[in-house]
């Protein structure tokens, strides 16, 4: 864990003094506005509610648009960790002072998540505006951000490790596009095979649904269990992959 | 400070660094010297813990680089060929960055970006972008940042490359300077360069050690001698003459004007590894007052690191052929 913080603050100031985030986070909220504008506007002209499909239900578990937004947000955000410094040697000043791969990748990695969760933040302001005319269940609300850090944390950590394997930004955006993008397509599996383990995998790592459970506030530990993997496994293979570099 | 012992480098069946053995001692200024390509980075990357060595032992102050790596790491100040640094960062930013990531104390942090900027004389683009610095800013700020942390070693990788004359000057000043109290060792292609800063040398070509001493040693290296003669000698036979004393090995011949004067500059090299060889002068002298040739100047050529150089590492290259051939 050696060199953890400077990494960590490094990242944050690069980041936040690129235009890269400030642009993320236009288009991201953008494109949430519109998506909650549209889902207001649509449930305000039906007659009745139910108790499980209010807006921000909707918002959290039923729209494509959020799942759309993540696999477009998390490869942008880490396409450039490692790649851009193993194209620019910078990754030579970093590996040769007194740092471990753990401190490195960690580092790099939370600090990719802050920016993540700070560019969700905005968006409880949703919450807030919808308490000016009705009810807003907050614990229901916390489990449908849980779900979204979840979900997110994991794409994260699998952009990491593809920007550890490659020098091309360009590279790693497309292959973490492509996993994570493979991830979410295991999940409509749910919907096309018959009963059985196979549909049952699916539906387990299938990133529709656990929004839609995370919205009706249902914490389901074998979710979270399935996040924590998804953070972990990459993880542990980028801190091995940024080891053996000596050995190339 | 730094002991290396038998270092290879493979790189699939490419050998960039082959048995390479050597010890720096503690305050010592070693020059890395080699043509490019001949293996300088790679072995200073193997020494700054950058790459792994397919064989061999690296010990930074008794800390092994591969087994107890961050310790080791921790004593280098180490300058990358290339100077890569953070473009979209500010000079201060970066160097306070690396003073953190190199574990100068929170307290001290503040004096150690004041002492390295000022080394480094780069106070008055302290709050520059990286990205406007020019070549030989971005050098003095990878320089600065090897310095922040006061470590014991510095290991520059051509510290002077693609820098103006002037600005090599201040470099090896600062080099010099910095040798009072630290323990370094610097890569070039630049033979002045480890005459004016270094107390030792090692030449490496071919990913192989060639030769390692003091500058003098490494002088007496040079096989052969010669002199440089200012002769008054109308009728220009002087060439043919010397041609025909034995142990000259080779004579070259031109016109030179001194003080309105018509004279001819002759150089003459000679064999020295034969016995009788350091009379060769003698002869060369006898013979030309025997031809009734005027001798006005005589300059016996001292070896320059440059000779030596070029000798070892083409004898190098003639041995590598001959070797091919048998």
């Amino acid at each position: 864990m050696t060199g953890f913080w400077p990494i960590y603050r490094r990242e944050m100031l690069s980041l936040w003094v690129t235009p890269l985030a400030w642009v993320l986070l236009t288009v991201f909220l953008l494109l949430q506005g519109l998506s909650f504008y549209w889902i207001v506007r649509h449930l305000s002209m039906l007659a009745e509610l139910s108790v499980d499909s209010g807006p921000l239900q909707s918002y959290f578990g039923q729209s494509i648009f959020l799942i759309v937004s993540l696999l477009l947000l998390c490869p942008a955000l880490t396409m450039r960790l490692f790649a851009e410094e193993k194209r620019s040697g910078t990754i030579e000043t970093l590996m040769t002072a007194p740092v471990s791969p753990a401190g490195v990748v960690l580092g790099k990695y939370l600090a990719v998540l802050t920016t993540y969760l700070l560019i969700w933040a905005p968006t409880v302001l949703y919450a807030v505006i919808l308490r000016r005319t009705g009810e807003v269940d907050w614990p229901v609300v916390g489990a449908s951000y849980l779900g979204v850090f979840g979900i997110g944390a994991g794409y994260l950590a699998l952009g990491t490790l593809m920007s550890a394997m490659t020098r091309s930004q360009l590279v790693a955006l497309i292959l973490t596009s492509v996993c994570s993008f493979g991830l979410f397509i295991f999940g409509i599996g749910e919907y096309i095979f018959d009963p059985g383990p196979l549909r049952q995998f699916c539906a387990h790592v299938s990133v529709f649904s656990q929004m839609d459970e995370f919205s009706k506030g249902i914490v389901d530990l074998r979710r979270l269990v399935f996040h924590a993997t998804l953070v972990w496994l990459p993880l542990f293979v980028t801190v091995r992959v940024v080891d053996s570099w000596r050995w190339g | 400070m730094i002991e290396a012992e038998h270092l290879s480098k493979e790189y699939g069946s490419v050998v960039a660094v082959s048995d390479v053995s050597f010890r720096v001692g503690i305050g010592e200024v070693v020059g890395f010297l080699g043509p490019n390509g001949a293996g300088k980075t790679t072995t200073l990357r193997i020494l700054a813990g950058f790459l792994g060595a397919t064989a061999g032992i690296v010990r930074i102050g008794g800390h092994d680089i591969v087994q107890e790596s961050v310790r080791a790491r921790a004593q280098i100040g180490y300058l990358p060929e290339a100077t890569p640094l953070y473009p979209e960062l500010r000079v201060r930013e970066y160097l306070a960055f690396r003073a953190g990531i190199k574990r100068v104390a929170r307290a001290k942090r503040r004096a150690a970006l004041d002492r390295a900027l000022a080394l480094a004389r780069i106070e008055d683009v302290a709050d520059t972008l990286i990205l406007h610095l020019s070549k030989g800013y971005r050098q003095r700020v990878g320089l600065a940042d090897a310095l922040i942390a006061s470590p014991p070693l510095l290991i520059l990788d051509e510290p002077t490359i693609g820098l103006d004359p002037n600005q090599i000057r201040d470099v090896r000043k600062l080099i010099r300077e910095l040798g009072d109290n630290h323990t370094i060792l610097l890569s070039t292609h630049i033979l002045p360069e480890v005459e004016s800063t270094c107390d030792r040398a090692m030449v490496i070509h071919h990913g192989q050690l060639l030769a390692q001493g003091t500058i003098e040693e490494l002088r007496t290296l040079r096989k052969g001698g010669g002199a440089t003669l200012l002769l008054r000698d109308p009728e220009r036979r002087a060439g043919e003459v010397l041609a025909r004393v034995g142990g000259v090995t080779g004579v070259t011949v031109e016109d030179s004007m001194e003080g309105g004067r018509q004279f001819v500059r002759v150089r003459v090299t000679m064999q020295e590894d034969k016995p009788g060889a350091d009379r060769v002068i003698e002869y060369v002298v006898s013979t030309l007052v025997d031809e009734g040739i005027a001798i006005r100047e005589l300059t016996p050529a001292r070896a320059s690191l440059e000779d030596v150089f070029v000798q070892l590492t083409r004898s190098d290259e003639l041995r590598a052929v001959r070797g091919g051939e048998a």
